[in-house]
């Protein structure tokens, strides 16, 4: 099975946000940026995938600027990624998530995928909506919010689990297939260290980014803010259980008003 | 130039249109000062039922696909049906309740329209005949407010952060939509069922406006029902530290934060739980927080706004029965 497995370099979880000068955007100083949460749950479906699967092959692909985007191209290829992709985005990489779905899907088209795999979200921007836009693009289906894919070799049908309000969707479905992985619930492993140093001279692909549809619309963004930062809890004071309960109770309805 | 705006009904389990698109619809008359004009779109076995529903709220123009195949079939077909309302209507801006259907609709619709589109919207303004939405990001730590340029925008908005409609029944105006040929590709996935999650009996997670979780400072599954208990009388959903779903107390459908569901409801409770930064990307865009924990140094009281310090096991049953007492439950 020809897997294509989408990563995006996203800034660390710990990561101390700063508001970049022209109040647009996070201050990309001094963040480092690493394959995070969901695209780590989505290499490692990937190469699940792989091992059950005789004869697969895991191409993973990413898009945006040097170096970050090759970084988290050998992180992926440590980890067992057998070929890798970087689509060069230029220093101003694009930030409405269509039009990144278009640049993914320029690079996935002349590949063999019989499946594309993506996190659910990336951890910083959220939007969660390359995965169905690349769906639609390669005229595949596509599913997001999926928490559990397996093979079925004897059906040649993919069979998995979707997370939505009804519940768990149960879905079977034939190649292609676009999934978005809802989350990092298949404990993803770690790269061993032979592995990192080898994949800092694994060969990477390099292809330019086409100049972005002219027909299309799209939103940038205008503002970055933090919040304030929150101040701490208001500490209620009390004797006993019964007058912790009235207190809270009283300060949720008459001060915070957040239920009846 | 007055705008134009189309918002998608997604049905819930009743059959009736879902909290999140009559939030979406409530979000749609009242952008621009009420000077938008909008229309519904239904699609299904129920789709009748849904144009009823928008109707109620003075949404009185909905295009309509009465196709029950569209019920367990993968969204591709239903984006397409759309696509043909949004020829015959020519909306500048689709509204979609950001659930995990309206999020995957975005990205759908977005891309089959040449649209911009954003998921976890919290705001829409107009600036200037231009339209302007705010969203968090990076889980709550940061927000952005972003410009639509070149008008077609499709937007998933965040569930519980516009109002509901007031009622104000017009007359329906039903425009049936054929559903067009589909590639057979798109529809080969096939539904082969739905299973109930065990969130308890209360609302789902994502959904609900009052979540109560649990962490290991409840020390054992057996004293579990405590949480359950009070987000029963609050009508609340159940949630979980990963310290309670790692440990099996509960399923990992329960776990809240970085590697399971974000949330952002009106009040989230957070019971025996410290507040690990991975916890705490999940729920800090809740409105009210309120932690019960007996360590007063446990950063949990750094990011709640009201704070017990104390035993949970003599506060959360006193707190249940007083919940009950006010809202008059026996
Ligand atoms: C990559 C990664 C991803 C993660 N993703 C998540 C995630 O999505 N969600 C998540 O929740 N965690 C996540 N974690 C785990 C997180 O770091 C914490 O370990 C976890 O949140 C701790 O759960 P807890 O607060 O229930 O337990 P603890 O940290 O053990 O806290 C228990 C609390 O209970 C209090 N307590 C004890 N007894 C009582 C009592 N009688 N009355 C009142 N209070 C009491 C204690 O004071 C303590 O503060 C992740 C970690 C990693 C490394």
């Amino acid at each position: 099975m020809e897997i294509v497995v989408c990563v995006k370099p996203v800034p660390e979880a710990e990561t101390r946000l700063r508001v970049a000068t022209d109040g647009t955007a996070l201050d990309p100083e001094a963040v480092k940026f690493v394959l995070t949460g969901y695209d780590e749950s989505a290499v490692e479906q990937a190469l699940l995938l792989k091992e059950s699967v005789p004869g697969s092959k895991v191409h993973a692909i990413s898009y945006g600027p040097a170096p970050r985007t090759e970084e988290v191209l050998r992180a992926a290829i440590a980890l067992g990624c057998d070929q890798a992709t970087w689509i060069d985005s230029g220093a101003a990489p694009a930030t409405d998530p269509v039009d990144v779905a278009r640049a993914l899907a320029a690079a996935i088209r002349p590949v063999p995928h019989d499946l594309v795999l993506l996190g659910k979200q990336a951890g910083d921007d959220e939007e969660g909506v390359v995965a169905a836009a690349l769906g639609e693009l390669l005229e595949v289906p596509d599913f997001g919010f999926v928490v559990d894919l397996r093979w079925d070799a004897a059906g040649s049908r993919f069979k998995f689990r979707r997370a939505s309000e009804a519940g768990l969707e149960s879905w079977e479905a034939p190649t292609p297939l676009v999934v978005g992985l809802q989350q990092a619930w298949n404990d993803p492993r770690t790269a061993k260290l032979p592995a990192i140093l080898k994949s800092r001279k694994a060969p990477i692909a390099k292809v330019t980014a086409a100049a972005r549809s002219a027909e299309a619309a799209r939103s940038r963004s205008v503002k970055f803010e933090l919040p304030a930062p929150r101040t701490g809890a208001k500490l209620i004071e009390f004797k006993t259980p019964q007058e912790a309960a009235e207190k809270l109770v009283k300060v949720l309805r008459e001060e915070a008003k957040v239920f009846p | 130039m007055s705008r134009r705006i189309l918002v998608i009904g997604e049905p819930s389990a009743g059959g009736h249109l879902s909290g999140a698109s009559l939030e979406a619809v409530g979000a749609a008359l009242r952008l621009g000062g009420g000077a938008a004009s909008v229309a519904g779109f239904a699609a299904g076995s129920t789709a009748a039922a849904l144009a009823a529903d928008f109707a109620r709220v003075g949404v009185a123009e909905v295009y309509l696909t009465e196709e029950p195949r569209l019920d367990s079939a993968p969204l591709a077909g239903f984006v397409r049906a759309v696509a043909t309302a949004i020829a015959e209507s020519k909306p500048d801006v689709v509204l979609v309740g950001g659930t995990t259907f309206g999020r995957d609709f975005t990205g759908r619709c977005a891309a089959l329209w040449n649209a911009a589109a954003a998921t976890g919207v919290t705001e829409v303004t107009e600036s200037d005949g231009g339209l302007r939405f705010r969203r968090p990001v990076f889980g709550g730590r940061a927000t952005e407010t972003r410009e639509v340029e070149g008008g077609r925008a499709v937007l998933a908005l965040r569930p519980h952060a516009f109002p509901l409609p007031a009622e104000a029944p017009v007359a329906s105006k039903p425009h049936p939509i054929p559903l067009p040929e589909l590639p057979p590709v798109l529809l080969a996935p096939h539904r082969a069922g739905v299973e109930a999650v065990t969130t308890g009996s209360g609302p789902a997670l994502g959904d609900a406006s009052i979540v109560v979780s649990g962490g290991r400072g409840l020390r054992a599954p057996e004293h579990f029902h405590l949480v359950e208990e009070l987000a029963a009388s609050l009508g609340a959903a159940v949630g979980a530290s990963r310290a309670v779903t790692d440990a099996g107390w509960r399923p990992t459908s329960f776990q809240v934060g970085q590697t399971g569901r974000a949330v952002s409801p009106q009040l989230y409770v957070a019971v025996g739980i410290s507040g690990a930064i991975q916890h705490i990307v999940g729920m800090i865009s809740s409105r009210v927080i309120v932690a019960i924990n007996s360590d007063a140094s446990a950063p949990i009281f750094k990011v709640a706004d009201y704070g017990l310090v104390g035993d949970l096991f003599q506060i959360v049953p006193a707190l249940t029965s007083e919940v009950k007492r006010v809202r008059g439950i026996a």
